[in-house]
């Protein structure tokens, strides 16, 4: 039983649930269908989900669409524009959009009972739905400030569908068809989450020539501006004026940034000659280093000046870290401020912030404690597909504002 | 709460339950206090319970006692205000449109001595929601006091939420105390129960509370004089 290895790790609620919603669906059919089977957060978590969802008894499957590349670039623009910015998206692009939708629903198995269609790629599949299926939008896309031309073209399409999910309250709508809130997730059991050994972690630092026994301040992000690397380097420079500590900087180069290799090169111009600051360039899936960074920091910064969700908050978080972090994008939602982390608005704030943590190692250990407990209550792979399942049933039953599953 | 077998002290099981909320957006925002009074006297039922009945829920140790008062306090910064809005206890009113009218009026009342008003960023927005509640067993039952204080320091904390503070939206009383009184003839610590403010605990303080009124409970009874 593959749940089974999230018992003791997840709360024991979500995984009675789960069985419980399992057994109601068990046998019928839950397809997903997104544009690709690799890279980014929703691939990864549906690799994660899908075995998960047919251990209990769900039969579920997972659809890729396919596109020649000016269908891959308009629905770039698409993405770009319901994130606000300005793009010409013409009628016939539009056009293509839908075609090449067709074309995959004619060679596509759609046939289910329930479906979650992801983000705008295969939107318009909904007119090739199946009858008595049940289909549901499931937008990752922060569509608070959309670019107001596309977002109504897209939600023409959404309107078709049973309901829609979002990933935070304020990315909604306010369509007339039911709109859910599904926070995003962290897999426990993945390779940067894992619990590691002392050995394993040991090594890594030996790798990157950490020494143990002195404080280490860590931010994990891509090298971009919204993450705010040289406010970090600031705010440990006033830090170190009085603790002793070292920073580390890791990240992969933001390579769809045409801004990013500049910014790593301010960065490493700015720590340059100082031995206690190390910035490194990690590799795509360095996954256990991460983890191991993680679990070896002392504290942990995400300074965001902008950001989306912010699931490096929530891996720190799991491994008993308080966080600081920029009161931006998804950080209020996992740092509930003074509790298990705090928010800041400056480089000044993080420094004060850090010092605090640094001379007070109870309320270090007991911050870390709730971080962590924080996460495993809401930030965890289980309760994600507590919740999916949990539309399902609300879709069954639209009417409903209590379902008893006794 | 179910009840199982003859009525008696005895034999009479308390099947603990459980609940999660899925989140729903209503679409509804407000970006200043006129927009929040407007949106809370029209906005559904199930969001205004969402935001002041399921604000334990959240399980952390807040100042407040309900969302608008939270957002009042930390976001506008209109201390007055989320005082006003902490103070109203829920459970005292007969109905959500009392309620409802009540959270109004206090809002209503502070802006009439606002000169100004001050409306917040992109993204600071209060923002509408309800819930659907999926109820379901805890996986754990008691048959007399001594197994129902060991099974309450182990249940979820949505399982103490469900019986001891929906509950009194539910029936008026907590499933608790019902079954105190019903099941045990526990009248005394039914009422003890009844009676402990909710809007002055957390979920886990109130089943740290409870545990205590139940420890004293069965010290008592087994304590014999030497």
């Amino acid at each position: 039983m593959i749940l089974e290895s999230y018992a003791g790790i997840a709360p024991k609620r979500d995984l009675i649930i789960i069985r419980l919603l399992g057994r109601r669906f068990a046998g019928r059919t839950f397809l997903h269908v997104n544009s690709t089977r690799v890279g980014g957060g929703v691939a990864e978590i549906l690799h994660r989900m899908l075995p998960i969802l047919n251990d209990i008894g769900i039969r579920a499957r997972w659809e890729v669409i396919e596109g020649d590349p000016d269908f891959f670039d308009m629905t770039k623009k698409i993405h770009n524009a319901l994130q606000g910015k300005p793009e010409e998206i013409t009628s016939s692009m539009w056009e293509h959009h839908f075609q090449v939708n067709r074309i995959n629903a004619e060679g596509m198995d759609l046939g289910a009972d329930f479906a979650f269609i992801h983000d705008p790629q295969p939107v318009p599949l909904i007119d090739f739905r199946p009858s008595g299926a049940k289909w549901v939008w499931r937008c990752h896309i922060d569509l608070s400030t959309p670019h107001e031309a596309a977002a109504e073209r897209i939600q023409a399409y959404a309107l078709k569908y049973e309901a829609a999910i979002f990933s935070v309250a304020k990315f909604a709508r306010g369509m007339p068809v039911p709109e859910y809130v599904v926070l995003p997730s962290i897999d426990p059991l993945s390779e940067k989450n894992r619990e590691l050994e002392k050995e394993e972690i040991e090594e890594i630092a030996n790798k990157f020539n950490i020494p143990p026994g002195k404080p280490l301040i860590l931010q994990v992000s891509r090298f971009d501006r919204f993450k705010d690397p040289l406010g970090v380097i600031k705010a440990w420079r006033m830090v170190r004026k009085y603790n002793d500590c070292m920073l580390v900087l890791a990240g992969s180069p933001a390579t769809d940034d045409p801004e990013g290799p500049k910014i790593l090169a301010e960065v490493e111009e700015f720590a340059a000659g100082d031995p206690d600051i190390k910035v490194l360039l990690l590799p795509a899936f360095s996954d256990r280093e991460i983890n191991a960074l993680q679990r070896l920091a002392t504290v942990v910064l995400q300074k965001s000046v902008k950001e989306g969700f912010g699931l490096t908050v929530s891996e720190a978080m799991w491994k008993g870290k308080p966080v600081i972090g920029g009161a931006v994008g998804g950080i209020p939602y996992q740092i509930i401020h003074g509790q298990n982390g705090f928010l800041v608005h400056s480089v000044e704030g993080a420094a004060f912030r850090i010092r605090q943590f640094l001379n007070s190692p109870d309320l270090l250990k007991s911050m870390g404690e709730k971080a962590r407990e924080h996460v495993r209550n809401n930030f965890l792979i289980t309760r994600q597909i507590r919740d999916y399942l949990s539309v399902w049933a609300a879709v069954e039953e639209p009417e409903s504002t209590s379902i008893m599953m006794v | 709460m179910e009840q199982r077998g003859p009525e008696g002290a005895e034999g009479v099981l308390f099947e603990f339950r459980q609940c999660v909320k899925l989140l729903r957006a209503t679409g509804r925002k407000a970006r200043d206090l006129e927009e929040l009074e407007s949106a809370i006297r029209s906005v559904s039922p199930h969001s205004i319970y969402h935001h002041v009945y399921e604000y334990p829920l959240k399980m952390i140790e807040l100042e407040y006692t309900n969302d608008f008062a939270h957002w009042a306090g930390e976001t506008l910064e209109a201390r007055r205000l989320a005082e006003a809005l902490s103070n109203i206890d829920p459970y005292r009113f007969g109905s959500m449109e009392e309620l409802r009218d009540e959270l109004a009026r206090q809002i209503e009342e502070f802006r009439k001595n606002q000169s100004l008003v001050q409306r917040v960023l992109p993204g600071e927005e209060f923002y509408f929601n309800e819930t659907v509640t999926l109820v379901f067993p805890a996986g754990a039952r008691a048959r007399n006091l001594a197994e129902f204080l060991m099974a309450l320091k182990f249940v979820d904390a949505s399982s103490i939420y469900y019986h001891f503070f929906e509950a009194r939206n539910r029936v008026g009383i907590n499933d608790f105390s019902v079954w105190l009184k019903d099941a045990l003839g526990r009248e005394e610590l039914a009422r003890n129960l009844h009676e402990m403010d909710l809007l002055m605990h957390t979920v886990s303080g109130i089943r740290d509370l409870i545990a205590s009124s139940l420890e004293d409970e069965l010290r008592r009874e087994i304590e014999v004089s030497p």
